[in-house]
């Protein structure tokens, strides 16, 4: 999803905005996702006791999130909290990885010439100062994840 | 506590965590996994999912005995890049302990990463050498299958990119201490080219 502002959001459907005021009441609306490891182990922590008593035995995947949605009036603060910071992140990487192309295409155009997709992307962004970047392209980056996960290489 | 015991021989990094269902103390390094899986030779697999699957039914009827008299092989695979990661499960069961989600959303930040863009990864599931061969394949496919879904659903992999078999107890990786925990292992393999699965696990070109 793209960098936006509280006004963008307030427009936008009531859940959506729901789910950003209460990600914002936490982090920052600018900060950056998380690694889908950081954030599913930060899951695993807060709903340990809660997966063992209201969905054991529920493989993680769709399943376990329909367990959390059903059982969510019975779960702890905590776990309610963190699951919905953990699965907003998660969509937040996701949409970000697909939509960086789209995003970040004029950025790359005046940078780098080209909008090639895949390795060539991802250079020509790495490469970048993140000033260079329009800002809206900056963020959606950081959203991605790419430069933590390169720097772990 | 095993010994943790870390390698990176022929682009194979191999992780032992502990074999218990206590939260696992290593945590495995997405990039480095990433880079790992990358190391990649192009040259064009001509094995399926569904030759490696009757490949280890062959092994059991063809080699009988409680452990494999022999080790199945795939010399296709064995220059291939190759990620190992112990993922601990419920006993006799497909559910991944959230002791290991961590380690499944590790190794979906690699497969995410742009170096691995479009290639097709198996997942191989492995098992110790407690219970019947025949069950152990089941187990293992059915493991294999729950990694591979949930790399797909919350974490968002191309499901054509994926393919899960599994291999039982036909490989062990310590034939010596077939009990072991070491033997209980997933293994992600870079089938070496921009190709995807159809639902038979056969290989194309992905679009």
């Amino acid at each position: 999803m793209a960098p936006r502002g509280k006004g963008h959001v307030i427009k936008e459907t009531s859940l959506v905005c729901t789910l950003w005021l209460v990600l914002a009441a936490i982090v920052p609306v600018n900060a950056q996702t998380m690694s889908y490891a950081d954030a599913i182990s930060q899951l695993a922590a807060a709903c340990r006791n809660d997966i063992a008593k209201f969905c054991k035995g529920v493989p993680l995947g769709p399943r376990l999130k329909t367990c959390f949605d059903t059982n969510d009036a019975r779960m702890s603060a905590q776990c309610q909290q963190t699951r919905g910071v953990v699965y907003t992140s998660i969509s937040r990487r996701a949409a970000a990885q697909r939509n960086i192309g789209d995003i970040c295409s004029a950025d790359i155009a005046r940078l780098c010439g080209t909008t090639r997709a895949g390795e060539n992307l991802l250079a020509c962004l790495l490469a970048a100062s993140p000033a260079a970047l329009s800002p809206q392209c900056n963020q959606t980056f950081a959203d991605t994840g790419w430069r933590t996960e390169r720097a772990r290489q | 506590m095993k010994p943790h015991h870390i390698s990176l021989v022929a682009a194979v990094l191999v992780i032992a965590a502990a074999v218990t269902g206590a939260p696992a103390q290593q945590q495995i390094n997405s990039g480095q996994m990433a880079t790992s899986l990358a190391g990649v030779s192009n040259t064009r697999l001509s094995l399926t999912g569904a030759q490696m699957r009757q490949a280890v039914l062959d092994n059991i009827r063809n080699y009988p005995g409680t452990l494999p008299p022999r080790p199945l092989t795939f010399p296709e695979l064995e220059n291939l890049a190759q990620f190992i990661v112990e993922v601990d499960f419920d006993f006799n069961s497909a559910v991944i302990r959230p002791s290991s989600y961590r380690s499944i959303g590790a190794i979906a930040d690699a497969l995410h990463n742009p170096i691995l863009l479009g290639y097709g990864i198996l997942v191989i599931g492995h098992t110790d050498s407690v219970g019947g061969r025949q069950y152990n394949v089941g187990l293992s496919q059915r493991r294999a299958e729950a990694i591979r879904d949930a790399l797909i659903d919350p974490f968002n992999v191309n499901p054509a990119a994926l393919e899960a078999v599994g291999m039982g107890e036909e490989q062990l990786r310590d034939p010596a201490h077939p009990t072991s925990g070491v033997n209980r292992r997933v293994q992600l393999i870079n089938v070496g080219g921009k190709f995807c699965f159809n639902a038979s696990g056969e290989r194309y070109v992905c679009p």
